[in-house]
Order: structure tokens, then C-alpha cells, then sequence
């Protein structure tokens, strides 16, 4: 039985050898070099229209395929595609799927840069709108708290705090910017810029909605004081410095078509937020230094600022040295407070920051007010009293000892 | 004198004629014609089908009227080692063998291969021989331009 069974299979076996062979047999060579032809361009037509890489991962292998299946009839090929031949059409073949793969990985991470910056900027905006919604309300409980000073008070630190972390929130974003597009390389700022148009709101727009908002905080807030004019102010400076260094980058990213244009748009925008701040900065900062007994002359920019500091303390030390009475030394003495406590240790930072004041200033100030206290000191009496008490104590035992010898 | 100026004459025209001889008798050998894959033709309305590979053009007409028919979709055709144009189509009872010469082609053989016609031929070139092939049937022929093998 099982030898029968052995025979049967032998039988089919060598069946099926013929009957391949038979088929081989059959074959046409202009068939096979059809059909290569055929798969050759299914192949090609497949990486023409593939839109991810993993089409083109499955083609390769596919070319690997057609490759082995067709390479014993390499003859017949390369006699049909003269002057070409099977291995320069498939290395050629190659040579496009690798092509198509290298700008489908670009194009794909592209993609997913693009998908990342556009979920970066909803999440950025969500936030920002957020904020705003705060700030709006805290305005209207600040405007409606007239009447209770406490709660007033309490409704402006927060106000205060709220201000403080957009800044944060604003600097991280804008720090972000830096770090993203500070070093881009041309080819990379390229690829975006054609993608842009996906984008529904990009940095630019965001830098756009970030300076107005900013600007109507300026104008509308109530009951802020000069330090928190002054942060904003610093908040510029650095917002500044941030878009000096990425501006043009961003502008021929986000703007391809017109990146001047918006450069100067954005350019204005913040010349507007800079006048805002300084509108009600000087204002709140003359306030300041009246409040404490010190009455500069007007100042209006920076510079006059420092102008104003150094006339003052210049004035007063010629006083002093003409005459150091007590009263000159309180004028003094309240200065030197109000300018340690306040301007330096309050305020200092941000005035750097904010381009008020330069550390070689602050320092230039530090100098006079020193030489200033040293002529302000009023000179004491007392010494020449006790010498001339001395003198007589002395003249008068000189005069008793005189009289005893007699 | 007469006698040998003839013997003169005779030897130089033997030269002249040897010489010519010599010039018209130069043959290349062992040219091998064969074309490696048949070419696959359609006729245009004129019944005429046109090789741009192989560069030869010709009307298929009298083939069709041998084999009793008007048209057909496709001719094949492939040349073998010795020159010979194999000729044949689907519904044909024949393969055409043709000789070629100036601007003619001239019949060398008509080979009989399947009496109710071929189902869809296709030739292959073999070293010595062609191969005819019927996708249909299954069957296949070798032949060359004496006839079947």
C-alpha cells in the first residue's frame, strides 16, 4: 500500500516537472518581455502616485521581486529594450523609487512640522484668549470695586499677577521662536514658506494678535503703578531683541509674498506699543519721584530720564557745598532711599531690560549721590567748643598757680 | 605574329576578366540575421504593416488572400539566422516563409502548421531554428525556412 502510494506520488511529481516545463516550453519571449514591460510600468506608475513612504517601502520589495522573477530572462529583455538593458532599467527603476522616497520623507516630515507648528499655535491662541478673558474681567471688577479699596487692592495684584504671566507665557513663546528660527536653514525656511498657506493662524499672526493686546493693556489698564509699566516696557525690549534677531527669518517664512511689507507692518505695531507704555510710564514715573519729595525736570524719553537724574543730583551737591546744613542732608538722605529701595531694587531689572537706564548710568548715578552724601554731611561744632573750653580750663590753672606763688 | 598578338589578346583579356571576377565574387560569411525577439505589427487600413525597429515595411495583402482572409488584428514576424522572414498571424493555417530581395519579398516555403488555424501564435528565436509557439493549443513547432523540423 505504501509502496503504491509512493508510486503514485513519484508519478505526480514527475507530472508536474513536465507540465512546467511544458508551460515554460510554451512561453513567447516577446510575451515575457511584455509582461516585464508592463509590471515595470505598474511599478513606476505606483511610485509616481505614492503618497507615503510605506507605498514606497512595499514597491521596493516588489522591485526586488520583479528583479529575481525576470532576471533568467535578461537576454531576451535586454534585447528587447536595447539600448537599455534589464539591469540599467531596474537600477534606473531604483534610482526613481529612491528619489521619490527621499521627497516623500521630506514632504512627510514637512507635514508633521507644519501639523506641529499649527497644533502649537491653536494651543498658543487657546491660552492667550484665555488670558485676555482674565484680564478683561479683572478690569471690570477693578473699575466696579471703586467703592471698596480693599477689594480693589486685591483685585489689582491680581490684575498685577495676571499681566506678569502673560509676560512669562509671551517670553517662553517668543524664546521658543528663537530657538526655532534663529538657526533654520535656508533650504528648511524654503519648505515651510510653500507650505504656509495650511497654516490657519502662524507666529506672525500670533506676534500681530500678541502687540495689539498688549498695546490695549497699556492703554486701558487701571490702577497699575510705574513698576509694572516699567516691566511692560522691559517686556518690550526683550520682545524687541527677540524680533531683531528672527524677525526677517519669520518674515520670509510666514510672508513669502511680501515680507517686507509685514516686517514693517509688525515694525509699527511695535513703535505703537513702545508710545502706549511710554505714554503712561513717564507719567506714573514722575508721579513716583514727586510722591517722595523729589522734583525732577520733565522727561518724556529715556535719555531725558537720565538727564533729569543727573541735573538733580548735580544741582544738590552744589548746595551741598556751598552750604551742608541739616536740611540739605534730609534732601539727601531721601534720594538716596527712594533711589536704593526704590529705583534701583523695584525697579532696577526692568529698567535695563526696558532700555531706561544702562548699568553704566545706574552705576554713574551711584558715584554722585556718594560724592553728594560726603559734601551733604553737615559739619559739627562741638569739637571747636571743647577745644576753646580747653584752652580756657588751661588759661585759668595757669593763672591760679600764678596767683598761689604770690 | 597574327598568331601571337591573338595569344597576347587572350592573355590580357583573361587578366581583365580574372580581375573582375575576383571583384564581384567578395562575400561576407557566416552573417547572421537573426532578429531576437519577433516583432508584433498591427496593419494600418491599408493592410500594410510597418517594422520601425527593424526597419522594414511591406503590405500584408497577398499573405491574406493566400490564407483566405481580409484582415487580422496583429501580424508576427521575426527574421532567422540565414535572413528568412517568418510570417504568420492568429487564424492562420501557415507560416510564410519570404526571402528577401530587391524590394520584394519573394515566397521560399509555405509550412503547413494547423488546419483549422492557429489560436495565438508567437515565435521565439532558437539558435538553430525558430520556434513557433500556440498560446491556445499549447503546441509547439520547430521550423526554419525548408519547414517543420
Amino acid at each position: 500500500m505504501k509502496t503504491l502510494f509512493k508510486k503514485h506520488i513519484s508519478i505526480l511529481t514527475v507530472f508536474l516537472i513536465f507540465a512546467c516545463s511544458s508551460a515554460y516550453a510554451q512561453q513567447s519571449d516577446y510575451q515575457i518581455q511584455q509582461d516585464f514591460r508592463a509590471e515595470l510600468s505598474e511599478l513606476l506608475n505606483r511610485v509616481e502616485l505614492a503618497v507615503t513612504a510605506e507605498e514606497l517601502e512595499e514597491v521596493s520589495s516588489e522591485i526586488d521581486a520583479l528583479q529575481s522573477e525576470y532576471s533568467e530572462h535578461s537576454e531576451i529583455i535586454n534585447n528587447a529594450l536595447y539600448p537599455e538593458s534589464f539591469e540599467s532599467t531596474i537600477s534606473s527603476l531604483r534610482e526613481i523609487r529612491s528619489t521619490a522616497y527621499n521627497n516623500l520623507s521630506v514632504i512627510e516630515q514637512l507635514n508633521e512640522q507644519i501639523d506641529g507648528l499649527s497644533a502649537e499655535m491653536d494651543e498658543f491662541r487657546n491660552r492667550l484668549t484665555q488670558m485676555t478673558q482674565q484680564t478683561t474681567s479683572l478690569q471690570q471688577q477693578i473699575e466696579r470695586a471703586e467703592a471698596n479699596e480693599r477689594r480693589q487692592a486685591s483685585l489689582i495684584r491680581q490684575y498685577r499677577q495676571n499681566i506678569e504671566q502673560r509676560d512669562s507665557f509671551v517670553s517662553d513663546f517668543m524664546q521658543e521662536l528663537l530657538s526655532k528660527y534663529h538657526r533654520m536653514d535656508a533650504s528648511t525656511q524654503q519648505e515651510i514658506a510653500e507650505s504656509v498657506d495650511r497654516l490657519d493662524q502662524n507666529p506672525l499672526d500670533m506676534i500681530r494678535t500678541i502687540i495689539t493686546e498688549y498695546i490695549q493693556i497699556a492703554d486701558q489698564s487701571p490702577g497699575l503703578q510705574t513698576p509694572d509699566y516699567v516691566a511692560m516696557r522691559a517686556q518690550h525690549g526683550y520682545f524687541m531683541e527677540v524680533w531683531n534677531q528672527i524677525g526677517e527669518r519669520l518674515t520670509n517664512t510666514f510672508a513669502p509674498d511680501r515680507p517686507v511689507q509685514t516686517r514693517q507692518e509688525i515694525s509699527d505695531l511695535l513703535a505703537a506699543w513702545l508710545a502706549s507704555v511710554d505714554n503712561k510710564l513717564w507719567d506714573s514715573m514722575t508721579t513716583a519721584f514727586n510722591q517722595n519729595g523729589i522734583n525732577l525736570q520733565p522727561f518724556i524719553t529715556p535719555d531725558d530720564f537720565y538727564t533729569a537724574l543727573n541735573t538733580f543730583v548735580d544741582r544738590a551737591y552744589e548746595i551741598s557745598l556751598q552750604s551742608n546744613n541739616e536740611a540739605d542732608y534730609e534732601v539727601f538722605r531721601n534720594f538716596r532711599d527712594f533711589w536704593n529701595n526704590t529705583v534701583k531694587a523695584s525697579w532696577g531689572e526692568a529698567l535695563i531690560t526696558g532700555n531706561i537706564l544702562t548699568q553704566a548710568q545706574i552705576a554713574a548715578i551711584d558715584i554722585k549721590i556718594s560724592d553728594w552724601g560726603e559734601a551733604a554731611q553737615p559739619t559739627s561744632n562741638l569739637m571747636f567748643i571743647l577745644l576753646l573750653i580747653s584752652i580756657a580750663v588751661i588759661i585759668l590753672l595757669v593763672v591760679l598757680l600764678i596767683v598761689r606763688k604770690k | 605574329m597574327k598568331r601571337k598578338t591573338i595569344i597576347n589578346l587572350s592573355v590580357i583579356f583573361a587578366v581583365v576578366m580574372g580581375t573582375m571576377a575576383c571583384g564581384t565574387s567578395l562575400v561576407i560569411q557566416d552573417v547572421d540575421y537573426s532578429q531576437p525577439l519577433e516583432s508584433v505589427l498591427t496593419p494600418d487600413a491599408d493592410n500594410r504593416v510597418h517594422d520601425q525597429r527593424y526597419a522594414i515595411k511591406f503590405s500584408i495583402i497577398p499573405v491574406l488572400q493566400e490564407e483566405g482572409i481580409t484582415s487580422v488584428d496583429e501580424i508576427r514576424v521575426i527574421r532567422n539566422r540565414a535572413g528568412y522572414y517568418f510570417i504568420t498571424a492568429s487564424g492562420f493555417s501557415h507560416v510564410y516563409v519570404f526571402e528577401p530581395d530587391e524590394s520584394v519579398l519573394k515566397l521560399k516555403n509555405k509550412i503547413e502548421i494547423a488546419g483549422e488555424g492557429l489560436g495565438q501564435p508567437a515565435f521565439n528565436q532558437r539558435n538553430t531554428h525558430i520556434e513557433l509557439v500556440d498560446m491556445i493549443s499549447g503546441q509547439s513547432y520547430n521550423i526554419d525556412q525548408n519547414g517543420r523540423r
